[in-house]
């Protein structure tokens, strides 16, 4: 009987050595704080709620302890274990351009169609990406890491990880979530640099309202974007190539099926698997590092560097502009490309100044063009540093 | 006006067609498998899988995809007119050759010790011409291994994998033999050491990216300026046909359509399209919802039965 106790003790306390509360380390209980911080931003705040959800309680799934010595197969670094599967998606980088399909499957480029020169805003956000990059140099990062972090300030959470997950994958994941969490942030960042870098006159122009986009043109789009866009850049082309392909999908008319998948079901469940597996690869062990916080750090210069350049090249394209054609430089945060947030925020703080004023449909413009800039930006980093 | 159109699709189609045949003619053959490194006389370098020293020649995958080598032809010939051909087997997996991957034959004249153990030796005193040949017979890579340059263990190899040029490798610390291997071992990032050393504020990648993202961006700026005034002339030429206008003054002077108009017809289109319309037709139907019964579906087979008192 003795014997039996005993052996029921052993088994129990093997248990233990298996249970997350004899696991878990403190940097387990601050990620799983962080997980759950991003999930009351989304639902109390409602925060980019499609990605802080996912991201959020990947957190928690990816911070839950347990005794990595058993070979249980249930970690996101265990090979061959379920997370580690659906996570394959953003380590070989076939998440992002799925995401981009659908992207491209539901933005209209109507409002850079009808004014090209909206483009240029897209991209003087970029600055943002390089600024970051050259702070990250000085800051002892290696020329790859740092175009890593870098990508951070174009504001594109696919993107980021995309490239990451070629050029620095072992900080794909504080760049990803950093990504992500100024994209939520948006709304708080922007708003006090536009105010900062505008004059009231300048906040009250208004624009002419955007001509009306033949079909014609619309199909046009995609097809010379990518041409033109790849041709220059062909290391972009996996993001590149699937947004335009989702465009044409979507404006072609006759692909209306596979354009309602593209922008529905299917990047609904790529934005779910990216998001959990993103969230659940910060693993207490290998995400809470200096390097990390550095990294935070960095994607927040680069939001406002982005933010002020888009703003300021708007101020300097001004000066060349007819008196009718003026740009309205609330429109020049936009030229990142947190879709449509940005491009919200312009039109939240153009009616402050005029109830009247709607620069929504202006900034779009910018928008969408801070996407394709992205994209080649991402390009560019992966064509000169892989 | 259909003709017109016929015709000018009909140039279009043959300048493709004029275009993809001059572009064919150019094309060679994709060369992704190429001879990478030879040794004539082994005497005390690599063994092969029986333990024995054979020349070797070695097969490197440029390419950033597999490639297999089966039903691929090694020609030899050291004298002319009398040329060696090793059929490399179908059927061995070990033939696919992973992306910039090296395959290593061994001229030891025993086809039946494997897949990589070819029909014919190297001549160690004459000249060695090695051709590499696809399925389809077609050459896929050729070297002249001269005559008497090569000593025991040295080996002729390309500087570094898939190099134009060639050099013997004497076993010096810099020019080591390498059979299965780089030629060159990368040990370092060349690129980014470049980086490092040029750019160490990352001002001219900076100012190179930027430059090269605008140029992006005021390409199809210009692209779609080109576009969109072609579009605008096509649209005020169709609104003046409609209007029977034929004076482009007076078509300057004609108003376009306000922006509520074209609200409006958009609303009107979408109710009828996507039948949003909110006025029911006040007719009460019943749908007859039919279930077919399956074993699978039945709650009898689902509760526990009762107890029988």
């Amino acid at each position: 009987m003795g014997d039996f106790i005993g052996f029921l003790g052993a088994n129990l306390a093997d248990f233990w050595t298996y249970t997350g509360f004899h696991n878990a380390t403190p940097g387990n209980i601050i990620m799983i704080l962080i997980g759950l911080a991003f999930i009351y931003l989304a639902v109390s705040k409602e925060f980019e709620p499609m990605l802080l959800i996912p991201i959020g309680f990947g957190m928690l799934v990816g911070n839950i302890p347990f005794n990595t010595e058993a070979g249980l197969m249930v970690g996101i670094y265990e090979d061959g274990s379920v997370l580690n599967i659906l996570y394959q998606g953003v380590t070989s980088g076939w998440y992002p351009p799925l995401i981009f399909l659908g992207i491209g499957a539901m933005t209209d480029f109507s409002a850079l169609i009808s004014n090209p020169k909206l483009m240029l805003i897209g991209a003087a956000a970029q600055f943002g990406i390089f600024g970051a990059y050259m702070i990250a140099l000085i800051l002892g990062f290696d020329p790859m890491q740092a175009g890593a972090i870098g990508i951070i300030g174009g504001a594109d959470g696919p993107t980021a990880i995309f490239l990451s997950s070629k050029l620095a994958p072992n900080l794909m994941g504080a760049i990803a979530v950093s990504a992500y969490s100024y994209m939520a942030l948006v709304p708080v960042i922007q708003p006090p640099i536009m105010r900062a870098l505008t004059t009231r006159k300048e906040r009250l122009i208004r624009m002419k309202a955007p001509r009306v986009v033949s079909h014609t043109e619309k199909v046009i789009f995609p097809i010379i974007g990518l041409l033109l866009t790849c041709f220059l850049v062909p290391s972009g082309l996996p993001l590149l190539g699937m947004l335009f392909f989702g465009n044409l999908l979507k404006e072609s008319g006759v692909t209306r099926r596979l354009a309602e998948t593209a922008r529905g079901p299917l990047i609904d469940v790529i934005t779910m698997l990216l998001g959990l597996t993103v969230g659940a690869s910060t693993q207490a062990s290998e995400f809470l590092t200096f390097s990390s916080i550095l990294i935070f750090a960095l994607g927040a210069i680069s939001f406002f560097i982005a933010t002020a350049s888009g703003v300021f090249f708007v101020k300097i394209f001004n000066l060349f502009l007819g008196k009718d054609n003026k740009i309205n430089p609330l429109i020049g945060n936009a030229g990142i490309s947190a879709v449509p947030a940005s491009a919200r925020i312009s039109q939240i703080i153009g009616l402050e100044y005029d109830p009247t004023n709607y620069l929504l449909m202006h900034a779009m413009g910018p928008n969408v063009a801070g996407v394709i800039g992205s994209a080649v930006a991402a390009g560019i980093l992966l064509g000169f540093l892989m | 006006m259909r003709i017109m159109n016929r015709t000018k699709i009909g140039i279009l189609l043959s300048m493709i067609v004029v275009v993809c045949f001059s572009s064919c003619k150019e094309q060679k053959v994709q060369k992704k498998l190429m001879i990478n490194e030879v040794l004539i006389d082994n005497q005390t370098d690599l063994e092969d899988d029986y333990g024995v020293h054979n020349g070797w020649i070695e097969i490197f995958n440029k390419s950033y995809g597999s490639s297999n080598l089966a039903a691929c032809l090694i020609k030899v010939s050291s004298t002319p007119g009398d040329t060696a051909t090793y059929f490399i087997p179908k059927g061995d997996v070990l033939t696919l050759v992973k992306p910039r991957q090296h395959a290593l034959f061994w001229a030891d004249n025993l086809p039946n010790r494997g897949t990589f153990h070819t029909n014919f030796k190297l001549d160690s005193i004459n000249s060695n011409w090695i051709g590499l040949y696809d399925s389809g017979k077609n050459l896929l890579d050729e070297v002249t291994v001269p005559a008497g340059v090569l000593k025991t263990n040295q080996s002729y190899a390309r500087i570094s994998d898939g190099d134009d040029k060639w050099e013997i490798k004497t076993g010096s610390k810099d020019k080591y033999v390498t059979p299965s291997t780089n030629n060159k071992t990368l040990d370092k990032n060349a690129k980014q050491e470049r980086f490092q050393e040029d750019d160490q504020l990352g001002i001219g990648m900076s100012i190179t990216a930027m430059t090269v993202v605008f140029i992006g961006l005021i390409l199809l700026y210009i692209a779609f300026k080109f576009v969109g005034n072609i579009s605008v002339k096509m649209t005020s030429r169709n609104a003046m046909k409609v209007s029977g206008i034929t004076d482009e003054k007076d078509a300057k002077n004609m108003k376009e359509a306000p922006g509520e108009i074209y609200a409006a017809i958009s609303m009107a289109m979408h109710e009828i399209q996507n039948e949003v319309h909110d006025n029911e037709d006040t007719v009460l139907t019943i749908t007859r919802v039919k279930r077919s019964y399956s074993p699978w579906s039945s709650k009898i087979y689902t509760l526990r039965e009762i107890p029988r008192k």
